[in-house]
């Protein structure tokens, strides 16, 4: 006979000492019907909104449709053992989930259960998946950056730590590979990363933690998965239970990044459910409050200011900020941003990386497009050398997709626009990143400041990663001191200006690419 | 069931209201009672579930049935009833109707389950103390349930106060779970 390890003597004479035996009164309701995971429960009159009930079988569901004579519930996971007549009881709590530090490293699912065959999770604190977002006077702006370690979003669309940054595109554009990149770039920052997959498959998650175990990223991320093959409930409940997880380190002033991926997905999901319990539908059969639960999501990513940290811990922590950074993922079909749920998200969120398959399949990857990506308040937030220097690329691109247009049909340009064009070549070339290789702030300001100078005018277009990959390792190499400089401060000067002229001008002297 | 509730609620509060004008309440939750033990018969149901019977010949049949039970309104009731082709509800009417007498008379149906048989004394003190607690006048209906193995399990309405050995147990086993 296996003994448990949860029937240590020990253990169970914890157990037995605080067990808790006051005469529980609880409110019963009786199971009406069950359809498709949606309960109808008669009874239960103390119900409250988004209250967890408890069916036979150690199962939970969560109360959402409180009517006279019914309660509407959708169970958290198989409901097939559940039957009409069954007794269902109250427990008084709203949905909670376990949160806390013993979390990173672990794959969870959307009730913070384990999945990841590691045990049992060491924590005793939790938190419920509702919450209402910091108040007005809680919060702070967003003044610091997060690096997301890809050349042509950290230049150019800077988003900020407490920042809520939009990820949209198509089906295989790399959406998730720049959330991936995102997590990878956090390591040794101190930020805590969550991952919140939602009716993705299960192979590609596995894949996802294999990436983040092998870049060493797993020992600062949370992830909390939600397969397609999990309920409905269980999808629309996740990104809740991810940013109740996100939350907690925001509040004991650390910094905390949270990538949702997907909310089309929960949309769906949360459609789903909510025709089953006979809302009336709306447009693109969406109930009427999706766009609050998108809304009441995103708000809860926010910068809070040292003395909400300080209330929150207890004094505890003390002039510390934290924040929570939210980078939500919409999939799109056929390019169009005017259907509900994206137009929605955009609107709520402080920005967007917009990825187009066009652009992924020239091989432009990540496949931004800079003309109509935005970040409405990163720009406060970005490292000055990367300010100073991404300027231009912004300007070039911008040019250049102007004139590249134009261009197709004239033969004989004028010197400024060739010139304006080769530059803008050479720019969207130097934009492409290989996937799972972030950068340091040095290293894209080198790159970056390379094509401010014209030092890539005189490269072949299809050489100008071959020579940057070149400028790097020398750099690396010769330079490390000025770039350990540039990654500590940030800063730019006429000193530091100079001092990368001369280096890469003696770099372009060994023609070693 | 909560369907039905709905259904019901209008019939029900109807009756009701009905009865207090004409002070009959007794008499109304009699013949109610009367009524939905008949529906279920299982040859009245065949009967009222066939939609090929004529109305008029089916609410004569209940009517034959329920001479001397029932006075002219509950008469017409049974006739509302059968024209609006609720009389599936009937049972659930009577639930409601006894639950809005309970709720204006001030008391509260409880149903008490206890492993061993109380005495007198022991159910007067137990009445006076669930009185106290619940902050109503209450109707006992006491039962013996020797699966509880001891104590109590009391359920009034959707409330259920639970201090009987087998609850304790499994409450426990949750525990140590």
């Amino acid at each position: 006979m296996q003994l448990n390890p949860s029937e240590i003597s020990d253990l169970i004479k914890k157990k037995i000492e605080n067990f808790d035996l006051s005469a529980e009164a609880h409110t019963e309701g009786t199971v009406v019907s069950v359809t498709d995971g949606i309960v109808r429960v008669h009874g239960l009159s103390q119900a409250m909104q988004g209250e967890m009930l408890e069916f036979p079988g150690n199962t939970f569901g969560m109360a959402l449709n409180l009517e006279r004579d019914s309660v509407g519930v959708v169970v958290l996971g198989s409901y097939q053992h559940i039957t009409e007549g069954d007794i269902v009881k109250c427990t008084g709590k709203i949905l909670e989930v376990p949160v806390g530090e013993a979390l990173l490293g672990r794959v969870v699912d959307a009730l913070g259960n384990p999945i990841d065959g590691k045990g049992a999770i060491e924590t005793t604190e939790t938190a419920p998946i509702e919450k209402i977002a910091p108040g007005v006077i809680a919060r702070q702006s967003v003044d610091q950056p997060v690096q997301l370690g890809l050349k042509s979003i950290d230049a150019m669309i800077p988003v900020g730590r407490g920042q809520r940054e939009l990820i949209i595109g198509d089906r295989q554009t790399g959406k998730t590979a720049i959330a991936i990149d995102a997590i990878i770039n956090q390591k040794g920052t101190g930020i805590k990363c969550i991952y919140v997959a939602i009716g993705q498959k299960r192979s590609s998650i596995a894949n996802v933690v294999r990436k983040l175990e092998e870049h060493g990223a797993m020992a600062h991320t949370i992830i909390v998965a939600a397969s397609a093959s999990e309920s409905a409930a269980l999808q629309f409940i996740a990104p809740y239970t991810g940013c109740s997880m996100g939350e907690f380190f925001r509040d004991r002033g650390e910094d905390a990044l949270i990538i949702y991926d997907d909310l089309t997905k929960q949309a769906w999901a949360y459609r789903q459910v909510s025709l089953l319990l006979r809302r009336p539908p709306g447009r693109e059969a969406y109930p009427g409050d999706v766009f609050y639960l998108h809304s009441r999501l995103l708000e809860r990513a926010s910068r809070i200011n040292a003395a909400e940290v300080e209330r929150l811990t207890g004094g505890k922590v003390k002039g510390k900020t934290g924040s929570l950074t939210a980078l939500p993922i919409i999939e799109t079909q056929g390019g169009d941003v005017s259907a509900f749920v994206p137009t929605n998200v955009i609107s709520i969120t402080d920005g967007q990386i917009f990825l187009e398959s066009n652009l992924f399949n020239s091989g432009i990857r990540p496949a931004v497009n800079a003309g109509l990506s935005v970040s409405r308040v990163g720009g406060a937030a970005q490292t000055k050398i990367i300010k100073k220097l991404g300027g231009g690329t912004r300007l070039d691109l911008a040019q250049y997709r102007e004139l590249a247009a134009f261009a197709q049909f004239a033969s004989d340009l004028d010197e400024s626009t060739r010139k304006q064009i080769e530059r803008g070549q050479r720019v969207t070339e130097l934009m492409k990143q290989n996937q799972y290789s972030p950068m340091s702030v040095a290293q894209m300001a080198v790159s970056l400041f390379a094509a401010n100078e014209g030092f890539l005018d005189s490269i072949a277009v299809n050489k100008v990663l071959d020579f940057e990959a070149a400028l790097q390792l020398f750099m690396k190499s010769e330079h490390s001191e000025l770039m350990n400089n540039i990654n500590a401060t940030g800063d730019f000067s006429n000193e530091i200006s100079n001092s990368l002229r001369a280096a890469i001008e003696s770099f372009v002297k060994t023609h070693s690419w | 069931m909560s369907e039905l509730a709905t259904l019901a609620r209008p019939y029900a509060a109807a009756v009701f209201k009905r009865a207090k004008e004409t002070q009959s309440a007794t008499k109304w939750s009699k013949s109610l009672a009367f009524m939905s033990d008949i529906l279920k018969n299982k040859d009245i149901s065949v009967v009222v579930d066939n939609p090929k019977v004529d109305k008029q010949r089916l609410s004569e049949l209940l009517l034959d049935i329920c001479q001397g039970h029932v006075n002219e309104e509950s008469e017409n009731f049974l006739k509302l009833l059968v024209h609006n082709n609720r009389l599936r509800l009937v049972p659930t009417i009577a639930k409601l109707f006894e639950a809005f007498k309970a709720d204006d008379e001030g008391y509260l149906e409880v149903e008490v389950l206890t492993a061993y048989a109380l005495s007198k004394e022991a159910k007067q003190e137990f009445t006076a103390t669930l009185e106290k607690n619940l902050g109503k006048k209450i109707h006992m209906n006491v039962a013996v349930d020797k699966s509880l193995i001891g104590g109590v399990l009391v359920r009034a309405g959707d409330k259920v106060i639970d201090v009987s050995i087998k609850g304790r147990l499994q409450y426990m086993q949750k525990a140590l779970k």
